[in-house]
């Protein structure tokens, strides 16, 4: 049982405090109501470059690393299609350190032509490094808009291209910082060895005057119900072909998506999952393959990803896959397997939160996304699923009108 | 209010290590448990002579993952059905120096899935059907890896820096081709069932756990260590490796150095912290925060058993690799030419010192403080050295440090892009 209190700041700043009387260190999470998926599709990656640029000096703080390492801390940030996450961890009796600097960044930027000229570079490195200088590396810059077509999860946070951030101008910058970087789209996580009242008191005085600002009401256009099998092939410089499959299913907490989790755990999490024993381990039809889901907060993907074995062709191993989907659709699973995978999910849920950075950061996320007490009550939403729960939504998303297929093959070199 | 003025700090001054309960079994194997845990997970880790220096790399990496690989009245199937059933994990970390197959899993099931885990470890029969399954798997990831500029530039500069030990053997990918069954059963043989060194438990279990734990460590024999004396002279060298499609250059600039059994070690740790350990270091101010030629840039010093390495490790726009080279040999020369301020020294003694702390932060953290020293024959005390050191460094003495183990000439600089 994660312990919290909550309180709200007149700017309306949300705030989540949880005493951890067992840690040397205090952390202060803030997460921002803003994601790749709030870009404009002519500015894409600018939620994740914006990130960047918030480490380059505030408005009274010149520089934002140095103070907090100074104190003994350290940080770091991410961006996803749907937040952005910024924390700090110091030796708690440092705590107001991290809270200043936060503080500080949250009122306003420095905004210098400097921080914007060099974290564009730096972005563009980052896009080579992670997406285009990597085997498969580009796989979600082609999945995702095969996959969507009308919501904004059809870019990934990087951005689409290079050139959308080599092309983000100042002026957009304050716009962005203006429309999404203010108390009342932020949830602020506080988390160690200490008392309500202090943490109270040190909120108050450091983010107590920052201007409220309007927020803003998002309109996204939803991705309608997929009616059609969707595939693509690419040919790239890797050395063996991969398949992706993903199927659209509920977006988290959604109804379904406990039964979608579980759904794609009894496919392919581990070695005791169908499509492993089958597939790899029967027929040798593969040598890697493995089933998730995209934890994200509009309609998400219930992805497949498959090495096929040198030899096996696309039409065995599809024809084995659909085999297996189908058998779920079918019959009911047992509850044998059914309890499996729960007891598996309890001891991935029990490990994920040890410590106390997961813990703020899980509060501040289940908070955004309805309650931070879904830390403490997300377990009994996978117990109460049934075995014909899973039989049922497994007949609704694992059809082939609801899936999306890319097929990279490796380039042959002929020489 | 002035958001201006930062609010007063305070150093962390000492840092309270909790040792785990020590234990030492009939067969000599070493025990340590940390069992003061707020939660219900466990994990439990059985720590094997069984790392690579002992065979080749590839004989220790697919022993260590074949050992749920199934026995004479057992599938791999069953293993994994049985470990998953009781909602537990396990795993294989195959290094240089050690194998480390672990039990994790719920408080009230660890006991259950630890025996599982022994069970498979000990009855393996390396089935040709499971080798050859892995095989596959493994080779197809090896070319993936290998298309990766990091992996070329990190295999070039190990095999350079370490061509007169076995730090240094790479595994080819022809080398999956060469498998003999008979080499896998007898490693396992010699440094699995003889080669159990100790074991290390994080998770609140009861008395009765922990003897149930222990007696499956029982199960195993302890061989004495036998030590190698290898040569870890090396003359350094400028490795180029062409990949012309690539979009940017992996760069490793390092050389042989020490672990942390060398008197200069913690102070030179400081040196390495203002150089590139750390995000507001030299490199990273100079080539990502002021040129913007990377997304990141880092040094380090690697520790090996009997020596370590120190590496500068980064990935530049391919236009920029020269450019880098130049900024990493600037921003040497200049802590080697001028002493560091006071301010700057000042705030990474406190990063340092804070980082100590945070990675001291909870019951695993605390274990992995602990075998850190444990292996290297030293104990707790040395983290008060360590912070004592760290507070008493001069600018003199980075200066002077900077002098005698950072010199261009003795580095091996791989690029590979």
């Amino acid at each position: 049982m994660v312990e919290f209190e909550r309180f709200e700041l007149d700017n309306g700043l949300r705030v989540i405090f949880h005493k951890d009387v067992s840690t040397p260190m205090a952390v202060v999470n803030t997460l921002y109501d803003v994601g790749a998926r709030d870009e404009s599709p002519e500015r894409t990656g600018f939620a994740h470059l914006f990130e960047h640029l918030m480490f380059g000096g505030s408005i009274n703080i010149p520089n934002f690393d140095g103070p907090l390492q100074e104190a003994g801390g350290s940080n770091n940030a991410f961006t996803s299609n749907d937040i952005t996450n910024y924390y700090d961890v110091v030796p708690v009796q440092n705590l107001e350190t991290a809270l200043w600097l936060e503080s500080d960044r949250m009122l306003s930027l420095a905004f210098t032509e400097k921080s914007l000229e060099v974290q564009r570079s730096v972005v563009i490195e980052e896009f080579k490094q992670r997406y285009l200088n990597q085997p498969y590396g580009d796989l979600w810059l082609e999945f995702r808009p095969l996959a969507y077509k009308v919501h904004p999860y059809r870019w990934a946070t990087i951005g689409k291209n290079i050139e959308h951030i080599q092309e983000a101008t100042m002026e957009e910058v304050k716009d962005f910082f203006n429309t999404h970087y203010h108390p009342g789209n932020a949830i602020l996580c506080i988390a160690g060895n200490l008392e309500l009242d202090e943490v109270k008191r040190l909120v108050q005085k450091w983010y107590g005057d920052i201007p409220s600002r309007e927020k803003k009401v998002r309109k996204l256009p939803q991705e309608p119900k997929q009616n059609e099998f969707r595939t693509k092939t690419i040919e790239r410089d890797v050395p063996s072909d991969v398949y992706t499959y993903g199927f659209k299913m509920a977006g988290k907490g959604q109804e379904g998506y406990y039964e979608a989790d579980l759904i794609s755990d009894v496919l392919g999490r581990g070695k005791s999952s169908r499509l492993y024993k089958r597939l790899k381990k029967e027929l040798e039809l593969v040598t890697d393959i493995n089933a998730y889901v995209m934890g994200s907060t509009d309609t998400g993907l219930l992805m497949i990803s498959i090495h096929p074995s040198d030899g096996a062709t696309l039409a065995q191993i599809e024809e084995e896959l659909w085999k297996i989907l189908d058998e779920l659709k079918i019959n009911l699973i047992e509850k044998k397997e059914l309890e499996k995978i729960i007891n598996k999910v309890k001891t991935t849920k029990a490990f994920s939160e040890q410590g106390v950075l997961n813990k703020s950061i899980a509060l501040a996320m289940n908070e955004l996304l309805d309650d931070a007490n879904l830390i403490n009550t997300e377990t009994d939403f996978y117990e109460k699923v049934t075995v014909e729960g899973i039989q049922k939504y497994a007949n609704e998303i694992l059809q082939k009108t609801n899936c999306t297929q890319l097929i990279i093959k490796a380039k042959k070199n002929d020489e | 209010m002035n958001r201006t003025i930062a609010p007063e700090t305070s150093t962390v001054t000492h840092i309270d290590f909790q040792s785990p309960e020590i234990d030492t079994l009939a067969n000599k194997v070493k025990v340590f448990a940390m069992r003061k845990t707020t939660d219900e997970t466990v994990r439990v880790d059985f720590v094997f002579d069984a790392g690579s220096l002992k065979t080749s790399k590839i004989i220790a990496q697919l022993t260590g993952e074949l050992l749920f690989s199934g026995s004479a009245d057992k599938t791999s199937d069953e293993i994994e059905e049985s470990i998953d059933r009781l909602g537990g994990f396990t795993g294989v970390e195959i290094s240089t120096e050690k194998a480390t197959i672990s039990a994790i899993g719920l408080r009230e099931h660890i006991v259950s899935i630890a025996k599982t885990v022994v069970d498979a470890m000990i009855n393996v029969n390396f089935n040709p059907k499971e080798i050859n399954q892995l095989l596959q798997s493994k080779k197809k990831k090896m070319a993936i890896s290998l298309e990766k500029v990091s992996t070329q530039a990190r295999r070039a500069f190990l095999s350079d820096l370490f061509s007169n030990s076995p730090y240094g053997d790479l595994t080819h990918l022809e080398d999956y081709d060469k498998i003999d069954q008979k080499d896998l059963i007898e490693f396992h043989k010699e440094k699995y069932l003889k080669g159990l060194q100790y074991i290390s438990i994080v998770g609140a279990i009861n008395e009765e756990g922990l003897d149930a734990i222990k007696a499956l460590g029982n199960q195993f024999s302890k061989d004495e260590v036998t030590k190698i004396d290898y040569d870890y002279s090396y003359t350094p060298n400028n490795i180029h490796v062409e990949k012309e499609q690539a979009l940017q250059t992996a760069i490793r600039v390092g050389r042989v150095l020490f672990n942390k059994q060398h008197e200069d070690f913690i102070k030179f740790s400081v040196v390495n912290t203002i150089l590139g350990g750390y995000f507001g270091s030299r490199l990273m101010s100079s080539i990502r925060e002021d040129k913007g030629y990377t997304y990141g840039i880092g040094s380090g010093v690697a520790q090996l058993k009997e020596t370590g390495y120190f590496f500068i490790s980064t990935e530049v726009g391919k236009e920029f690799k020269d450019l880098t080279l130049e900024a990493i040999k600037e921003e040497i020369t200049l802590l080697q030419t001028e002493e560091v301020s006071e301010n700057e020294l000042s705030l990474v003694k406190n990063y340092i010192i804070g980082q100590i702390l945070e990675q001291s932060d909870g019951a695993q953290a605390m274990m992995d403080r602990f075998i850190s020293v444990e292996t290297y024959g030293l104990n707790f005390s040395y983290y008060d050295q360590f912070i004592k050191e760290v507070n008493e460094i001069t600018p003199k003495e980075v200066k002077e440090l900077a002098v005698l183990y950072l010199n261009w000439e003795d580095f091996t600089v791989v690029s590979a892009g």
